[in-house]
């Protein structure tokens, strides 16, 4: 189990930042990506929300809590080889969907608008092609968790990502 | 000081306390309709569609009115009906068409420009338009210059507020209301703990968002807006009786055509809305509490952070919302009455119990029943029912317990407002209690 904790201001003062200021230089990244993208997207994540970071690592995935300024916190879950598989969020207010789904976020946004509709504000539960976007909560206290089934590492539950 | 005791003085001589008053026979029990200066009328008759042609009946859900005017005026007002009344969000949020020709004052962000109010709901629907300045008259009880949300009829919305979604409830048939009377737990909608993150007070380098925004340039940009210039509570403008409120519904029975309640302003304030000794008082942590069902406990589990699975009590939430511990199996996703995959659909009606813990350590059991909503909402006996008390849905685990309307069939619950002075002997606020 390793912990880091860093803030927004000191993005190379770690090991691990040098470790992806290496992949940064050497891939082009997308402009934005987060479910689906690669580990080093978590950067362009926590500058784009302003937040500060603290890893946490075992052996069957690691957790990169990024706590963005008013008090969301974003969870991202990412695989050995390093691919976001989920991405979890409780807070006052939601996080970016475009940025926190990435490439999935078309998907998002039209299985949000084909949901049935009834009258009154009921917790979320999408689940599309693999895709499952499930929040809950009220005013001021958002909860959230969106992952894609295919890329949650064997033997992690759907359970532990909150 | 002096203002308030004449006013309690006044509705102890002039007001008579009732009880137990309901409307349909199947409705029995001990909530039901309070009078005085300090209440109003509420109604559980599946709002302003119901009756509609193609219309869809909103289940579980508290309307009110409120009468809405130019500040400083009696005569330019008009009246809001089917207002849906919400104990889970703060402020008032009127559509724009049901204001008609009054116009209102604009309120302006920290930035100097008119401020514009977004709300997003967890099942990413959203609120988006303008905060403009009212005189809002609910019952007898006055709040001058509220500041008040006016939703929109337009659909340009900047992009942060729609995050991805289509779902601009900014219709009577959207939003199956005129408008969301917030009553909740706090005295503005941007502020939590105690602190306004929207207030440029707070220190943050960049206002959050989806919350206040202005729209000098294109596209509009989030912005700061102080604390007096939020949407606010409109109970904790009141003069007097701004502490909180009570909401009173009879208990129902499986379910019912309609309900009557009341909405009672102030909480130990006058002599109709004292809090009785044998309430129980939930203090809350991160505006929630905790829930034991099943073996499972659902609460906050780091109050520095507020995070974990909090529960809360929501007359907003149109049924009961709960993880699924004891696998009640979930409804279809192809049904006579659409896609009902977020309902709970037993064969047989469950009775079931978990116990109400507040942050002190006091603590309640909760009895409630879930049924098959797939056969309320179509068999003939309950397809037409505005209050159905056996409806409940899925939660996902990383959220608690959310008690909505069902769980106020029957009761009288108290909730306090942060900040405001509660009763002697009470704890500080926020509170629920019943």
């Amino acid at each position: 189990m390793i912990k880091i904790r860093k803030n927004s201001l000191s993005a190379y003062a770690n090991l691990r930042s040098i470790a992806i200021a290496g992949l940064i230089l050497g891939m082009s990244l997308p402009a934005m990506a987060s479910l689906g993208g690669n580990i080093s997207s978590i950067d362009l994540d926590r500058t784009h929300m302003n937040a500060s970071e603290e890893v946490t690592g075992a052996g069957l995935y690691s957790v990169h809590r990024l706590q963005v300024p008013g008090g969301t916190v974003v969870n991202e879950y990412a695989s050995p080889g390093g691919t976001i598989f989920a991405v979890t969020w409780q807070g006052q207010f939601p996080p970016d969907m475009q940025q926190i789904l990435g490439v999935y976020f078309q998907q998002y946004s039209v299985a949000l608008a084909a949901q049935a509709k009834h009258y009154g504000h009921q917790p979320l539960n999408i689940q599309s092609s693999g895709l499952v976007v499930q929040t809950g909560g009220h005013m001021r206290a958002h909860w959230g968790r969106v992952y894609v089934q295919g890329l949650i590492p064997t033997r992690v539950s759907a359970d532990l990502l909150q | 000081m002096r203002k308030l005791s004449l006013a309690m003085t006044t509705a102890g001589l002039l007001f008579v306390v009732g009880c137990g008053s309901n409307s349909t026979n199947s409705s029995t029990g001990s909530g039901g309709t309070t009078t005085g200066s300090n209440t109003m009328a509420i109604s559980v008759n599946g709002g302003p569609t119901a009756n509609q042609m193609n219309g869809f009946i909103y289940e579980n859900a508290a309307f009110a009115s409120a009468t809405i005017c130019v500040p400083g005026s009696t005569s330019n007002c008009v009246t809001v009906d089917n207002l849906l009344v919400d104990t889970g969000s703060t402020g008032l949020r009127v559509l724009q068409s049901a204001l008609t020709s009054l116009n209102l004052p604009t309120i302006d962000a920290a930035n100097g420009s008119p401020a514009f109010d977004c709300v997003s709901f967890v099942d990413g629907s959203f609120l988006w338009g303008p905060v403009q300045q009212a005189d809002v008259t609910l019952g007898g009880e006055v709040a001058s210059s509220l500041p008040v949300h006016v939703i929109s009829a337009s659909n340009n919305v900047p992009s942060s507020c729609s995050n991805g979604s289509s779902l601009n409830e900014n219709t009577q048939s959207s939003l199956g209301a005129n408008g969301i009377l917030g009553v909740g737990v706090e005295p503005t909608d941007c502020f939590y703990q105690g602190a306004s993150v929207c207030d440029p007070g707070f220190g943050l380098s960049n206002p959050p968002a989806p919350a206040y925004y202005t729209c000098s340039g294109n596209p509009c940009i989030p912005a700061f807006i102080t604390v007096a210039k939020q949407v606010a509570n409109p109970v904790a403008l009141f003069p007097v009786d701004n502490n909180g409120v009570i909401v009173e519904l009879p208990a129902v029975s499986g379910s019912a055509a309609t309900l009557s309640g009341s909405l009672v302003f102030g909480i130990g304030t006058q002599s109709n809305n004292r809090l009785p000794s044998s309430a129980t008082i939930f203090q809350l942590t991160c505006d929630d509490f905790t829930t034991v069902f099943d073996n499972q406990t659902y609460g906050i589990t780091n109050p520095a952070t507020c995070v974990g699975p909090g529960s809360f009590i929501d007359s907003g939430s149109n049924g009961l919302f709960f993880p699924n511990a004891t696998n009640i199996p979930a409804c279809s996703s192809n049904t006579p009455a659409g896609d009902l995959s977020s309902f709970y659909c037993p064969s047989s009606t469950q009775s079931l119990s978990a116990k109400l813990e507040g942050a002190a350590g006091t603590s309640k059991s909760a009895d409630f029943s879930v049924q098959n909503a797939e056969t309320l909402f179509t068999s003939s006996g309950t397809e037409s029912d505005a209050a159905l008390s056996g409806l409940a849905g899925l939660n996902p685990s990383g959220v608690g317990f959310d008690w909505g309307l069902p769980f106020f069939y029957g009761i009288n619950l108290y909730t306090s407002i942060d900040g405001q002075k509660t009763p002697s002997g009470a704890p500080a606020s926020p509170w629920w209690a019943y």
